[in-house]
């Protein structure tokens, strides 16, 4: 029973090895070290985290500092989870901290992790003389391993789970206009020693902004504001507003955030000597050893406002139609020979970045010689959050104007950065247009040609004939798609009977048995004729011809041919076969034609016929 | 007695189909007349009484798109789309109601396969499918029963050719879009994703009309969903999504 436990135990041990092996694996072997803070006062510490990341790493070696000291507080195995992201990472921590007031330095720490050399960057500790470090008057003294003053203004009230951040993705600007689909990034602080679990999406708080194309996949770092380490989760998507004016960009996410409760009573620190054994050190213990709280919260974007501006009247080109971004052509199909009055198809590729969406198909020029008709486009996103990517445009075009031509397309749009209009033209195409000149012209067929009756622009017209009943559950979906496959399996193997069935009818071997099967019963058939005749000659020549069948048949030679010479010399003396030779032989000599067939006659045949069966043989 | 019985059974189908045409043209007159909502409404019950036809989805989902019901809209389209899904029409008009509900579909996949993929509906693929392996079927059973000369035996591998790519890429299709038997449309546009299936849960967001949903499980009048290409998934008032197939 222990040894079965034990063996449950060291299983259960190694799954769970596994588990953290494998985890470990899937992300990337690093190494950080930081300090709570940039300096201390003389006699206190700070708290240096030695963070590795990776599925096997050996222990560090920490470098020996003059008048430095290094307290080892213990390790951890840090193992978080968010949006499925899975790390684990082990975290060595120590106070440090001086007596001697000065300029510290902790080197580089070089560890072997997975087989990698990994180091950490320096750090410095300013060690503050403690006289210099009491705070004026009026304000109360930072205690060790709590955050330093101004480094606590993210940590009042719901804030210490995390907040949003939002900013439009171009650093540059600090504005958007109407109609663009802005790129934004949305960022999560999430406090770095918190459990957290994405409950939502990035949702808007209000009106004034529409969000679009949220990335689905956030990218995780870690950073550092305000003196304080957040996991930030970092998503990339849109906003847009149709109306001119500031407004705030208010987003929120429901998050569940477990955090160390700071707050709860400390239990007293047992004094055991040592450098550190101060109660200076009392508040680092007690905050790594407080218990974590979760809760439910909404992570909320302060009211950042984005100033939306509208595109300006100046400078707006007659071919406008709201294109917001920056965009060039990425391929033009102009057929090279019309015929006026004929509708053909050109094809343009428009590919950059901006609001998609809003973009409408170049315009043909020379305008004046040319009528277009709606037709169908098709975006392909470049990007997770379409912020870029390449829009394709196909619309009917009728020329007006025969003889040779230079026919171009034109698109203008907005250009944000640049803030004015642009356009932009493909590379002209000399094109041959036949026929005369048209004033006004109906193209002879075109997709718009046939919706008389349309009452929303761009829709195609109804369907007028009844189309046939029909299912929407598909074949595969039915309970006659295995049947039918089923019949088509019994068909290959029907098949393969059949053929195997064909091919053994028409086996030579098997034709040649039967044929001499057949030829003996006849002669047999025959020998009974002869016996209830009385013909004893004509007897024995049947029953050997019947012999001959078989013999014949064994030898693989012709049965006639077959004398008592060759069965003499291939066969015992004493084998019934042999022996109704002789007998034959004999009687054909003897001359009695006629006569009761005897009955030893009879039998020697039978045992003559028996030994040369198939089965017999 | 049986040719009576024949000649009555066509004349009830001939009869009803006579029906259906009419309500259907009927129908049209009131789309035609700017009558969007009676049309829809005729349209719905034709489809009701007489199953699916691919023009009454067709025109239901132009009926709803006029409405500027764009989840309804998309939900007819898509439903078309399996019965039709070569219209050119219907493709333009599908194309139009995701963009103005910005429900646009992201397979993930090459474009050009996507385009393959989309050439034939599932039941098409299905079809391809089983008349390969029946011709198959078919062909070992010529080839079995009669011993066939050599230059007929060289002459059937292309049949035989044929029907090896019709099953192969027939059953990747059929893979490669398995999962769209469970595909539903987001009908309404406020319609909230919710943490559990009540109807005080916690919100998770809004996914919009017309939005492609992968459902799953239905209980209490919710069905489990996420919508394709984000990570929004949750519990969804039945009566705001419906699922493409019908079912």
């Amino acid at each position: 029973m222990v040894n079965h436990l034990h063996h449950l135990a060291k299983a259960f041990a190694c799954f769970i090895l596994a588990f953290v092996s494998i985890t470990a694996a899937a992300s990337a072997a690093e190494v950080e070290a930081l300090l709570d803070r940039d300096s201390v006062p003389a006699g206190n510490g700070a708290i240096f985290t030695l963070k590795i990341s990776g599925s096997s790493a050996a222990q560090p070696a920490i470098p020996a500092i003059a008048d430095f000291i290094f307290q080892p507080r213990g390790t951890s195995n840090q193992m978080q989870v968010v949006n499925s992201l899975t790390s684990v990472s082990v975290i060595h921590t120590y106070v440090v901290g001086s007596n001697t007031p000065g300029d510290y330095e902790i080197p580089a720490i070089e560890i072997i992790v997975d087989g990698a050399k990994l180091s950490t960057k320096p750090l410095k500790l300013k060690v503050l003389d403690s006289a210099a470090a009491q705070p004026p008057a009026g304000i109360a003294p930072t205690p060790p391993g709590q955050p330093a003053a101004g480094e606590g203004e993210a940590e009042t009230g719901e804030q210490r789970f995390g907040f949003l951040t939002v900013e439009l993705a171009d650093s540059k600007r600090s504005h958007a206009y109407v109609g663009e689909i802005a790129p934004v990034r949305i960022r999560a602080w999430l406090p770095n020693d918190a459990r957290t679990q994405l409950r939502s999406g990035i949702q808007p708080e209000g009106k004034a902004f529409t969000l679009h194309n949220v990335s689905g996949q956030p990218q995780q770092t870690q950073e550092i504001k305000d003196g304080k380490r957040y996991t930030v989760v970092t998503w990339f998507g849109g906003i847009s507003a149709t109306k001119a004016g500031k407004y705030p960009a208010s987003l929120s996410l429901d998050a569940t955030v477990a955090v160390r409760d700071t707050s709860a009573p400390k239990p007293q620190r047992r004094r055991m000597g040592g450098p550190f054994d101060d109660p200076f050190f009392d508040n680092v213990f007690e905050d790594m050893n407080a218990p974590m709280i979760q809760k439910d919260v909404t992570l909320k974007s302060d009211d950042q406002e984005i100033e939306v501006r509208p595109l300006p009247e100046e400078g707006r080109p007659s071919g406008f139609t709201g294109a917001v971004g920056e965009f060039k052509f990425e391929g033009v199909q102009i057929p090279n020979d019309w015929k006026t009055g004929e509708p053909q198809q050109i094809a343009a590729k428009l590919g950059g970045s901006g609001n998609f969406a809003l973009m409408k198909a170049p315009v043909i020029t020379p305008a004046d010689a040319w009528k277009t008709y709606p037709g169908k486009d098709e975006f392909t996103a470049g990007d997770e959050a379409s912020f870029s990517g390449s829009k394709s445009f196909q619309f009917s075009a009728v020329p007006r104007k025969g003889d040779a031509q230079d026919v171009a397309l034109d698109f203008s749009y907005f250009d944000p950065a640049a803030e004015s209009y642009k356009t932009i033209t493909s590379p002209p195409q000399k094109i041959q247009v036949s026929g005369q000149d048209l004033v006004d012209i109906e193209p002879a067929a075109t997709p718009a040609a046939k919706e008389p009756e349309k009452k929303v622009v761009g829709i195609v017209a109804q369907h007028l004939a009844l189309s046939p009943p029909a299912s929407l559950v598909p074949l595969v979906s039915r309970p006659a798609f295995i049947p039918l496959l089923a019949v088509a399996a019994v068909l290959c193997v029907l098949g393969k009977i059949l053929g195997w069935l064909r091919v053994r009818r028409d086996d030579p071997r098997r034709r040649a048995l039967a044929a001499m099967e057949l030829a003996t019963r006849e002669a047999l058939a025959a020998a009974g004729e002869c016996a209830a005749a009385r013909d004893v000659s004509g007897w024995f020549a049947a029953a050997r011809l019947a012999i001959q069948q078989r013999l014949g048949a064994a030898w693989n030679q012709p049965a006639q041919a077959i004398t008592l010479a060759e069965v003499s010399a291939r066969i015992p003396e004493d084998s019934p076969v042999t022996r109704f030779f002789l007998e034959a032989d004999r009687q054909e000599y003897s001359r009695q034609a006629t006569g009761e067939i005897l009955p030893q006659w009879r039998s020697l045949l039978d045992d003559a016929m028996s030994s040369l069966t198939p089965s017999a043989r | 007695m049986n040719r009576n019985f024949l000649i009555g059974l066509l004349c009830i189908l001939l009869g009803g189909n006579a029906v259906f045409a009419a309500a259907f043209d009927d129908a049209n007159q009131q789309f035609k007349s700017g009558d969007f909502a009676g049309a829809a409404t005729a349209y719905e019950k034709i489809l009701a009484a007489d199953g699916p036809r691919a023009a009454v989805y067709y025109n239901l989902g132009n009926s709803y798109q006029s409405l500027k019901q764009y989840g309804p809209a998309i939900l007819a389209y898509e439903r078309a789309r399996l019965l039709t899904p070569r219209d050119p029409d219907l493709l333009a008009n599908l194309a139009l109601a995701r963009k103005a509900a910005t429900a646009f579909e992201e397979s993930g996949l090459n474009p050009r396969l996507e385009a393959a993929l989309n050439y034939l509906s599932r039941h098409e693929w299905s079809w391809l499918v089983v008349s390969g392996a029946l011709l198959v079927g078919i062909l070992a059973v010529v080839a079995g029963a009669v011993e066939l000369p050599q230059r007929l035996r060289t002459a059937a591998l292309i049949p035989s050719a044929v029907a090896g790519f019709f099953i192969v890429a027939g059953a990747a299709a059929l893979y490669l879009r398995r999962d769209e038997a469970g595909r539903g449309i987001v009908l309404t546009e406020n319609a909230t994703v919710r943490l559990s299936p009540f109807e005080k849960a916690e919100s998770l967001g809004t996914p919009g009309a017309g939005r492609l949903a992968h459902l799953g499980v239905e209980t209490g009048g919710f069905r489990y969903i996420e919508i394709a290409g984000t990570n929004l998934k949750g519990w969804l008032a039945s009566n705001d999504v419906a699922a493409i197939s019908g079912k």
